[in-house]
C-alpha cells in the first residue's frame, strides 16, 4: 500500500515536469492547430544547451533557463518565419512533413556536432541536493525531484496567467478561434503564431534544462517526449492549458505506478493504451469541452 | 508513365546487378535490394497515406508481425519462406484490421498519434514475450541448399550470390506489388479512398462507408509491409524487436513517397531511389573519416524533406517535366509594325 502510494506521489512529481514538456505544444497544436513533430528536438536543445552551459560556463541548469528560454524563443519565431508560415495555408500533411524534417535535420546536426554519446551534467544544484529527502507519513521525497517539480508548477502557472488573463493571451485565444475576426480587431494573425511558436520552442527548451538533472543528454532524447507530450496534450482536450497539466499528472501516475507491477519496458505502453481507451471513448479528451 | 519508359526501367532493374556481379562485388547488390525493399514498402503505404489520405505512422508493426510470423514458421515448423509469406501477409492482415477498425473513429492528426500508440505498445509486447524470443529475437539458420533453384524456392542464399538472390527476390516482389497497386490504382477500390480523403463527408453521402474502406486500405498496407518483412528476416537472418519495430521502417518509405509524390503510383519509387542510395554513398564517401556515423546522412535527408514541404508538397512527380523537355520552340521576335 504505501509502495502504491509511494509511486503515485512520484509520478505526480514527474507529471508536473511532463506538463511543462507539453504546455509549448498545446500552444502550437492546441490553440493554433499547427503540428510539430520536432517539439522534442526543441526539448533536445534545451538539454543540450544547459549541458553545454553547465559543462562550459559553470552555470546551473536551474539558471540557464533564462539564456535558454530567450534563444529557444527566437529560434521558436525564426521556425514559424523562415518554414512553417509556407506550409501553414496547405495541406495539413505538409506541416507533419516540414517538422519531420525539422526532427532529422535538427537532431542529426547535433549528432553530428557531438555525437550521439550520453552525456550528464555533473554539478548542479540538484544533484548536491541529491542525498536529501523528505518523509511525510512514511512516504519519501527526493528534494531534487520536488524542488523540480514545484519551479515547473509554478512556471506552468505564470504560463497559465499569460494565456488567460492577459490581453496578449486573449489575443492569442481571439487569433486561434477566428483568424479573419481577430485581424479585424487589430491583432495580427502572423505575428500571434510566430509569438506562439517562440513560446512553445521557450517552454519545452526550459522543461528539458530542467529534465537534465534526471535524463541523460543525448541527440535521440525527444522522441519520447514528443510521443509522450502528444497523448498528454490529447488527453487533455486540446488548446485546454488546465487540461494539460491534469493529464500531464495522469500519465505521471500511470507511469510510476506501470513501473511497479510490470517491466520496466511497459513504462509508456500504458500511457498510450490508456490514449487509445480514452480517445476511443472520450474523442475530446478528459478535460476537453467540444 | 510511359511504357517506353517502364520497358527501360524494368530492362536496367534486371541488368543492373550483373556488371556488379561479374566483377565480383557485392555491395551494390545490397544497395538495390535495400531501395527496392523501401520503394515497395513506399507503394504499401501510399494506400493508407497517399490515397485514403489517412497518416499512418504505425506500419512498421506489421513489418514486424510478418517478419515475426514466416520466422516462427520456419525456425519451429520448417516452412519455407514463400510458403510463410502468405501465411504472415494473412496474420498481418488479420491483426491490422482488428486493430484498425476502431481506431477509424479518430481522424487527423489523432488517427496519426493513435498508430503511433500502438507501435508503442508492440514494442515492449515484442521485448518481453517469450514465445517469439523476447529481446533476443529469433534465429534463422541457413539450410544448405542443392542448387540455385532450391536457394530461390526456399529464400535462402548464402556464399557469393547472397547479394544478387536477394537483390532478385526483391525485385520479383517489387513488381508483383507495382502490379497489384497499379490494379488498386484504377479500381473502385482506389477511387473509393481517394473519395473518402478529398471529401468524407461527400464520400459517405454517396454510400462509400468510410470506416470499412479505411480499414480495407490500411490492411493492404498493412500486407505490403508484412511481404516486405519476411524477405528483410531471411536476409537478415533474424528477427529481433529493436530490428523489425525500428521507426526507420515507417519514416524512410514515408519520405521516399513524399518526395517522389504523395499519392501518385510512382512517387514512392522514385523517391526511394533517390533517397536510400544517399546513406549508403556517404558512408563509402565519409568511411572511417572524422564524420562517419555521425547521420550526416539524415541531415541530407531533413534538408530535402524541409525543403519539398516548404517548396513542392505534392512531390517531384508534380513537376512540369513535361514542359521542360519538350523541345523548346525557337523565339520567334514580334513582327515590326
Amino acid at each position: 500500500m504505501t509502495e502504491l502510494a509511494q509511486a503515485i506521489v512520484n509520478g505526480l512529481q514527474m507529471g508536473f515536469l511532463y506538463a511543462l514538456v507539453a504546455v509549448g505544444l498545446t500552444i502550437i497544436w492546441g490553440l493554433m492547430e499547427m503540428i510539430n513533430f520536432a517539439h522534442g528536438e526543441f526539448l533536445m536543445l534545451g538539454m543540450f544547451g544547459a549541458w553545454g552551459l553547465s559543462a562550459g560556463l559553470g552555470l546551473d541548469p536551474l539558471l540557464a533557463i533564462v539564456p535558454l528560454g530567450l534563444a529557444m524563443f527566437g529560434f521558436g519565431v525564426l521556425v514559424y518565419r523562415a518554414l512553417m508560415r509556407r506550409v501553414q495555408g496547405g495541406d495539413p500533411f505538409t506541416q507533419i512533413f516540414a517538422t519531420i524534417g525539422l526532427l532529422f535535420l535538427l537532431q542529426n546536426a547535433v549528432v553530428a556536432g557531438f555525437t550521439s554519446d550520453y552525456r550528464f551534467v555533473g554539478d548542479s544544484l540538484l544533484a548536491r541536493l541529491s542525498g536529501a529527502k523528505l518523509r511525510l507519513l512514511g512516504i519519501t521525497f527526493g528534494v531534487p525531484l520536488l524542488a523540480a517539480a514545484g519551479l515547473a508548477l509554478l512556471l506552468f502557472l505564470a504560463l497559465y496567467l499569460l494565456i488567460e488573463r492577459t490581453e496578449f493571451g486573449l489575443a492569442l485565444q481571439a487569433t486561434s478561434e477566428d483568424r479573419d475576426a481577430a485581424r479585424l480587431v487589430g491583432i495580427r494573425p502572423q505575428r500571434m503564431f510566430a509569438i506562439a511558436w517562440g513560446l512553445g520552442a521557450a517552454l519545452v527548451a526550459i522543461a528539458g534544462a530542467i529534465l537534465v538533472n534526471f535524463f541523460a543528454v543525448y541527440p535521440q532524447v525527444g522522441l519520447q517526449f514528443t510521443v509522450l507530450a502528444y497523448a498528454i496534450v490529447a488527453l487533455g482536450g486540446f488548446g485546454s492549458i488546465l487540461g494539460t497539466l491534469l493529464a500531464a499528472l495522469v500519465v505521471g501516475v500511470i507511469q510510476s505506478v506501470t513501473v511497479v507491477y510490470l517491466p520496466p519496458a511497459f513504462k509508456d505502453a500504458f500511457v498510450f493504451a490508456s490514449y487509445l481507451l480514452i480517445g476511443l471513448f472520450r474523442p475530446q479528451g478528459l478535460f476537453g469541452r467540444f | 508513365m510511359g511504357r517506353l519508359a517502364l520497358a527501360v526501367g524494368a530492362v536496367a532493374a534486371i541488368l543492373y546487378p550483373i556488371p556488379l556481379q561479374l566483377q565480383g562485388t557485392t555491395y551494390y547488390q545490397t544497395v538495390g535490394f535495400l531501395v527496392l525493399i523501401n520503394a515497395m514498402l513506399g507503394l504499401g503505404w501510399n494506400v493508407i497515406g497517399g490515397w485514403a489520405g489517412q497518416f499512418d505512422f504505425g506500419p512498421q508493426v506489421f513489418f514486424g508481425v510478418g517478419a515475426y510470423t514466416a520466422a516462427l514458421l520456419f525456425v519451429r515448423l520448417g516452412l519455407d519462406a514463400w510458403l510463410g509469406l502468405p501465411a504472415a501477409v494473412a496474420v498481418a492482415v488479420v491483426v491490422c484490421a482488428l486493430l484498425t477498425y476502431p481506431l477509424t473513429r479518430l481522424r487527423g492528426h489523432y488517427f496519426a498519434i493513435a498508430t503511433v500508440a500502438i507501435w508503442m505498445i508492440a514494442q515492449p509486447i515484442g521485448a518481453t514475450w517469450e514465445f517469439i524470443g523476447g529481446s533476443q529475437g529469433l534465429f534463422i539458420p541457413v539450410k544448405p541448399r542443392a542448387s540455385v533453384a532450391a536457394s530461390a524456392l526456399s529464400l535462402q542464399f548464402s556464399g557469393p550470390t547472397k547479394a544478387l538472390g536477394y537483390y532478385y527476390s526483391a525485385l520479383a516482389l517489387f513488381a508483383l506489388t507495382l502490379a497489384l497497386m497499379a490494379l488498386v490504382e484504377r479500381s473502385k477500390l482506389g477511387y473509393y479512398f481517394r473519395a473518402i480523403r478529398d471529401d468524407q463527408e461527400a464520400a459517405e453521402g454517396i454510400g462509400i462507408d468510410s470506416r470499412l474502406y479505411k480499414v480495407l486500405a490500411r490492411s493492404i498496407t498493412a500486407a505490403v509491409f508484412a511481404a516486405a518483412g519476411v524477405l528483410y528476416a531471411f536476409w537478415a537472418l533474424s528477427v529481433f524487436p529493436e530490428q523489425v519495430l525500428e521507426l526507420n521502417w515507417s519514416t524512410l518509405p514515408i519520405m521516399a513517397t513524399v518526395v517522389g509524390g504523395i499519392g501518385r503510383l510512382w512517387g514512392p519509387v522514385l523517391g526511394a531511389v533517390i533517397l536510400i542510395p544517399i546513406a549508403q554513398i556517404m558512408s563509402t564517401t565519409l568511411g572511417t573519416g572524422p564524420l562517419a556515423g555521425r547521420g550526416i546522412d539524415l541531415i541530407v535527408y531533413g534538408l530535402i524533406i524541409v525543403l519539398i514541404a516548404a517548396f513542392r508538397p505534392t512531390g517531384l512527380l508534380s513537376l512540369p517535366w513535361g514542359r521542360w523537355f519538350r523541345r523548346r520552340r525557337p523565339a520567334t521576335p514580334a513582327p515590326a509594325p
